[in-house]
């Protein structure tokens, strides 16, 4: 990329630059553009650690660091210490994080290297895969919130776990998995060489005492193979046979079995042919099908505390002793103190004081609602202006925003399921194989008895299902990997069928269409003595000492210098002292209260929106702010895109029906229903559904949870609440909607080549089987029949991970963009 | 011919060695995470990393 015209993306977290200020890092003398202070705060702790060689080995963007100062000292008081970390012998201490933003092994080695620098680390070991980090640490020597907040400001969110809460559970399942992948793998190289001594053997002449040697010898590893590696097959076959349901395994467990009991008996009477090598590398090849297939499932493992992160690190409970405590420690009837800027840590009821609060993940409602003594507060929402006290009426699982995550569940368990090839056909598949394995056996017993057993074993291994079962999850992974270098990671693969097929996308605007942070759409001056520069700048001076959502429209514009004696009033504007001069901000019958009562300017009367941010002097207002939720800057071209390929765009939204249609219109003029609720949401999509359309629902909050569970297809934008990025289909990475198309593209492509893998195990079957059954197969040629159909399904799928397709894909564009770090190498 | 009758015996105790080994990795965490670990070698550090008394006192 050439360094004179960098691109409007971060260099860090690869979000799109917006107005404001050019910041920048110099990197190996190159001036790098970083979107805000806290990615290049995170780039320049990054740098003066020497430790620039991550922005080489990454994969997808970073996580943006949160800008806003956490406080970690929480962490530090004796009881939170003994919650969540333990002592050890030589006086460290030994604790468990969850790491949010780790994407990539690269993250997980900033983030060991960085630490080993600070004083008192003794250990520290970051598994990319879980996310999760043991550190341990010298208290003596440092203190837990120093190591936190270095994690901090790193650009990742740390979360200590309670001591209690243990390994990941999918740790323990992958490991008995591999182990038994492992032993069959072992087995199956040893018996071979038997395997194929034995059969050069029959051709030249072995000494029977040999012969009967390897057999003996290959039933001692074949044994531990068939009653370790196995198992699972045999347990599965039970289930299913016992349940009335025989599934793909019972044939699997029939011939595994059958031709063990065989060889074994045929060892023993020291006559006849063994079969152990089949048996084996029957074993291995299903096992691996099966742990590729695991090892896809346990990346979109649902975290069952997601809830939790919606929560403040820390508040402030009242009482005797005054002190800060961590949500997990309140009980009912305790009281707090919210602070502006606060999230609610759980539901209650103002005691005293009032405020505004940001309901917006509950409600998806942007603007936020006044709230005073004797109202309720829900747990997660974000207290916006005041100061309040609560009583606490409900923690934990009874709260409200539990309510929601179990909205979320039942949503989950209802949606619609087209279902799998494999589940739809495989009770009446296995039937067929087993009535016809039991025919060619009577068959053969009438017409050669000596060859009944072989043939009736070639046919079982023949017709595995293994080229089947393999067929959609080997072009599902593929097709996961190609995303994830996109930056759309694949959560539930299955999702990817589904999304081919669909028909209708309907997004949630605040924060998905849109950035979800105001910005300053236009300045309308209302008074001959304003001048727009100085306006915009007073302006941006006073927000700057507000929380106020609408403020961070001004955040990035030059303040004027200066600004003293600032007071702001709850919900309705702030007053402060420019160079001597009075000025107030804010809503109109704000800022005229304290002037000299001169006349509304016709603009505002004519015009509401346009008096909500209001800035006046004590002579009368100067200028009328209009703020916007600034539009994504991909979205157009991304909806266009979908649109050509055949996805008509939606909006749903709670949001107030102005800033939706004004929205829409900017989107190119598309379909949008405004002021929804959660349930009317999801009542729409359901509608759509049942029209007989297939839904793909784009979105970010907890209230928009319901919603995307129910969709066909859900997706969520990773830099909003973490519970709707955790229950969706597919998560979009880094800045932009424009992996979308793409997703799409390559998702027809996936259902293509799954269609090519069935049609190939069809075809393959509907082959061997006959020569099978006529007794032309022996039994390792079934098996190596077996294990070329499943290869080649591998090898079909891989084509999807190969990225210069003959047609240029839509998200081909936008990834370049995306990634300004891999292209100037 | 009879000296297989040797070899077959050691290479089942080979065999039995690696599994035993393989075990051992396993459940000591060495699969757990098959991708930093890869990486980590890459980007092998060509500065020494401070001494512990040198830390940074951040």
């Amino acid at each position: 990329m050439d360094p004179a015209s960098p691109s409007p993306v971060c260099f860090h977290c690869g979000s799109l630059i917006r107005n404001g200020e050019p910041l920048s890092v110099r990197i190996a003398g190159v001036a790098q553009p970083v979107c805000c202070a806290g990615c290049q705060a995170a780039a320049t702790l990054i740098l003066a650690q020497g430790l620039e060689r991550f922005y080489e080995f990454r994969q997808p963007p970073t996580a943006r660091p949160a800008t806003a100062e956490r406080n970690w000292s929480i962490f530090d008081r004796a009881a939170a210490l003994r919650r969540y970390s333990h002592e050890l012998a030589s006086g460290e201490r030994e604790l468990t994080l969850q790491i949010e933003g780790l994407h990539c092994a690269a993250c997980a080695w900033l983030i060991e290297n960085s630490l080993q620098r600070e004083r008192g680390v003794t250990e520290i070991h970051v598994n990319a895969a879980s996310g999760r980090a043991q550190l341990r640490f010298d208290p003596r020597a440092s203190c837990l919130s120093r190591l936190l907040q270095h994690i901090d400001a790193l650009g990742f969110a740390p979360r200590p776990l309670s001591f209690s809460a243990g390994p990941p559970p999918d740790t323990a399942e992958r490991r008995a998995a591999l182990l038994r992948l492992g032993v069959a793998g072992f087995g199956m190289m040893q018996l071979m060489t038997f395997a194929v001594s034995l059969y050069a053997g029959v051709i030249q002449g072995m000494a029977e005492d040999l012969q009967q040697f390897l057999r003996f010898v290959s039933l001692a590893v074949a044994t531990p193979v068939v009653l370790y590696s196995a198992r699972p097959f045999f347990v599965s076959a039970w289930r299913s046979t016992r349940a009335g349901r025989p599934g793909m395994d019972v044939p699997v467990a029939l011939s595994i079995g059958a031709a063990w009991l065989w060889s074994t008996w045929a060892t023993l009477r020291g006559r006849g042919t063994v079969y152990f090598d089949s048996v084996v590398m029957f074993t291995f090849f299903l096992l691996l099908g099966r742990y590729v297939e695991m090892s896809l499932r346990h990346r979109s493992v649902v975290q069952q505390d997601a809830l939790v992160r919606l929560l403040p690190e820390s508040v402030l409970r009242l009482g005797p002793r005054a002190e800060r405590v961590t949500p997990d420690e309140l009980e009912a009837n305790d009281c707090v103190r919210i602070l502006p800027g606060e999230r609610v840590p759980a539901d209650g009821v103002i005691g005293s004081g009032s405020t505004e609060v940001d309901e917006s993940l509950l409600t998806g409602e942007s603007a936020p609602r006044a709230r005073g003594p004797g109202d309720t507060l829900l747990a997660g929402t974000l207290n916006v202006s005041g100061t309040v006290e609560m009583r606490v009426l409900r923690v934990g699982p009874d709260s409200t925003l539990a309510a929601v995550a179990r909205l979320l569940e039942r949503a989950h368990a209802a949606r619609p399921r087209i279902a799998d090839f494999a589940d739809r056909v495989a009770s009446g598949f296995v039937m067929g194989v087993l009535l016809l394995a039991t025919l060619v056996g009577l068959y053969w017993l009438q017409v050669d008895a000596a060859r009944a057993f072989p043939t009736v074993l070639a046919v079982l291994v023949v017709t595995c299902p293994c080229a089947l079962s393999l067929a959609t999850p080997a072009a599902l992974a593929a097709a996961t990997t190609r995303l994830a270098h996109t930056g759309l990671l694949v959560a539930r693969s299955r999702s990817l069928e589904r999304l081919a097929h669909a028909d209708r996308i309907v997004f949630d605007k605040t924060g998905t269409l849109t950035l979800g942070t105001p910005r300053l759409d236009e300045v309308v001056l209302l008074d001959a003595r304003a001048a727009r520069e100085r306006c915009v700048a007073i302006a941006a001076a006073l927000e700057s000492h507000t929380a106020h959502p609408l403020a961070r429209a001004f955040a990035h514009l030059n303040a004027a210098a200066g600004v003293t004696g600032t007071r702001s009033a709850a919900g309705r504007g702030i007053e402060g002292w420019i160079d001597g001069a009075h000025y107030r901000l804010g809503r109109l019958d704000y800022v005229l209260e304290g002037g000299t009562g001169a006349p509304v300017p016709a603009a505002l009367r004519a015009d509401p929106e346009l008096a909500r941010i209001v800035l006046a002097d004590a002579d009368g207002p100067l200028a009328a702010f209009r703020v916007n939720d600034a539009v994504r800057a991909d979205a157009r071209t991304t909806l266009a895109q979908l649109t050509r390929l055949g996805l008509i765009p939606l909006i749903a939204s709670g949001d107030q029906p102005g800033a939706v249609a004004l929205a829409a219109q900017r989107l190119g003029g598309i379909g949008a229903r405004a002021g929804l609720r959660a349930g009317e949401k999801l009542a729409w999509v359901q509608q759509l559904q049942q029209a007989g359309h297939r839904v793909v629902m784009v979105g970010d909050g907890v209230n928009d949870a319901p919603v995307l569970a129910a969709a066909d297809v859900s997706v969520a934008i990773a830099s909003g609440a973490d519970l709707a990025k955790v229950n969706a289909d597919l998560v979009l990475l880094g800045a932009g909607l424009g992996a979308l198309a793409g997703a799409v593209h390559t998702s027809r492509r996936t259902l293509r080549i799954i269609r090519q893998n069935l049609g190939w195990a069809v075809l393959y079957n509907l082959t061997a089987v006959p020569l099978a059954a006529s007794g032309h197969l022996e039994p390792w040629m079934a098996a190596l029949g077996m294990s070329g159909s499943s290869l080649l399904v591998v090898l079909n799928a891989m084509r999807l991970l190969k990225r210069n397709t003959a047609r240029v894909e839509p998200g081909g564009v936008a990834r370049l963009e995306a990634a300004p770090a891999e292209a100037a190498r | 011919m009879s000296s297989l009758y040797l070899l077959i015996p050691l290479a089942l105790l080979l065999l039995a060695v690696s599994v035993w080994a393989f075990f051992w990795a396993v459940r000591r965490s060495q699969f757990d995470d098959l991708d930093s670990p890869a990486l980590q070698i890459l980007l092998d550090d060509d500065r020494a990393p401070p001494r512990a008394a040198e830390k940074r006192d951040a």
